[in-house]
């Protein structure tokens, strides 16, 4: 079984989708779940209470997780000094405290297990400290600082944690974000093309891959930077 | 679960998690300088303890903000952790 949070659109979805359809049982987190194709249950990474419900409920079901993939995620593109209050935490408290809530909470059932990987999600906005992404940027970097040293946590208990970090991936996350300043931040990558949800997917699988058992508390950005 | 019964087993699950390396007595420390146990082996003892919670009826919440702390941590030494555990089993 595989725990995928923001599996109601964009990333979450298209992963959830894909491990779906290669035979895994998911089960979608998401604030609203009407309308998810697949199972689901309706949690909000950014308070405690609710992912502890949502752990509660799953560890109910009594299968092994195999993973938690935690995409849920709010971006906002705007320069820190313009950036309101309310926007600052909300950025932050879903961002990272939410991969960190979904960690803290979902871990004790993977180190029962001694088995199974975290996937956390980051930006190239963090390795290209790409203007006017400040404040998303600081809370992925928090992600992938927290996924390195939790990797080190879990490894004891043979449980992996690596991070994705996605270039720009049409999802609604995007919505504003012109063709050219997409183009600009492609430029910057090592491959330089457009990658798409799906290469999300494919990463993903292969972390999820018992080949891919010697890798953990790493950053792996998609395009290369 | 009484505070007798509670310190006893605390006392036993954690004799069985440092394999009987360690004299174990209500008053064994279980975080700080002193303590027997190594920061793996305390989620070993609070995943038992979960699992023991479990079979009698209630859900033992290592997650409190009180955790940790050296101060009011539950887990200064078996008696405090067996008060915790009684706390939480009596609701």
């Amino acid at each position: 079984m595989i725990v995928v949070t923001g599996a109601s659109k964009g990333l979450g979805e298209s992963i959830a989708l894909r491990l779906g359809e290669s035979g895994h049982r998911v089960i979608g987190l998401a604030r609203n779940i009407s309308g998810m194709t697949i199972e689901g249950i309706a949690c909000d990474v950014s308070s405690y209470q609710s992912v502890k419900a949502a752990a509660r409920q799953i560890k109910k079901i009594g299968e092994p997780i195999d993973a938690v993939i935690n995409a849920a995620g709010v971006a906002s593109m705007n320069l820190a000094v313009t950036t309101d209050a309310g926007t600052v935490q909300k950025l932050v408290q879903t961002n990272l405290v939410g991969t960190i809530y979904m960690s803290q909470l979902f871990a004790p059932i993977l180190i029962r297990q001694k088995h199974g990987s975290f996937i956390n999600f980051s930006t190239i906005a963090v390795a290209l400290a790409l203007k006017g992404e400040s404040v998303y940027a600081a809370s992925k970097a928090g992600v992938e600082a927290f996924s390195r040293v939790f990797a080190r946590e879990m490894a004891d208990f043979n449980v992996r944690v690596n991070c994705v970090a996605p270039g720009p991936i049409r999802t609604d996350l995007l919505r504003g974000v012109s063709d050219s300043q997409i183009n600009k931040i492609i430029s910057q990558q090592v491959i330089k093309k457009e990658f798409q949800k799906s290469d999300v997917c494919d990463l993903v699988e292969l972390l999820l891959d018992p080949k891919a058992s010697s890798l953990s508390g790493q950053v792996l950005n998609i395009g290369g930077v | 679960m009484d505070i007798d019964q509670a310190i006893l087993m605390v006392k036993e699950v954690i004799t069985g998690v440092v394999e009987h390396k360690a004299l174990v007595t209500d008053e064994t420390h279980l975080i700080g300088g002193n303590a027997v146990l190594d920061s793996m082996k305390l989620v070993e003892v609070c995943l038992m303890l979960e699992d023991i919670a479990d079979e009698n009826g209630f859900e033992f919440d290592w997650t409190s903000e009180a955790t940790m702390s050296k101060s009011r941590s539950m887990f200064r030494d078996i008696r405090s952790l067996s008060e915790e555990l009684v706390n939480q089993a009596n609701g």
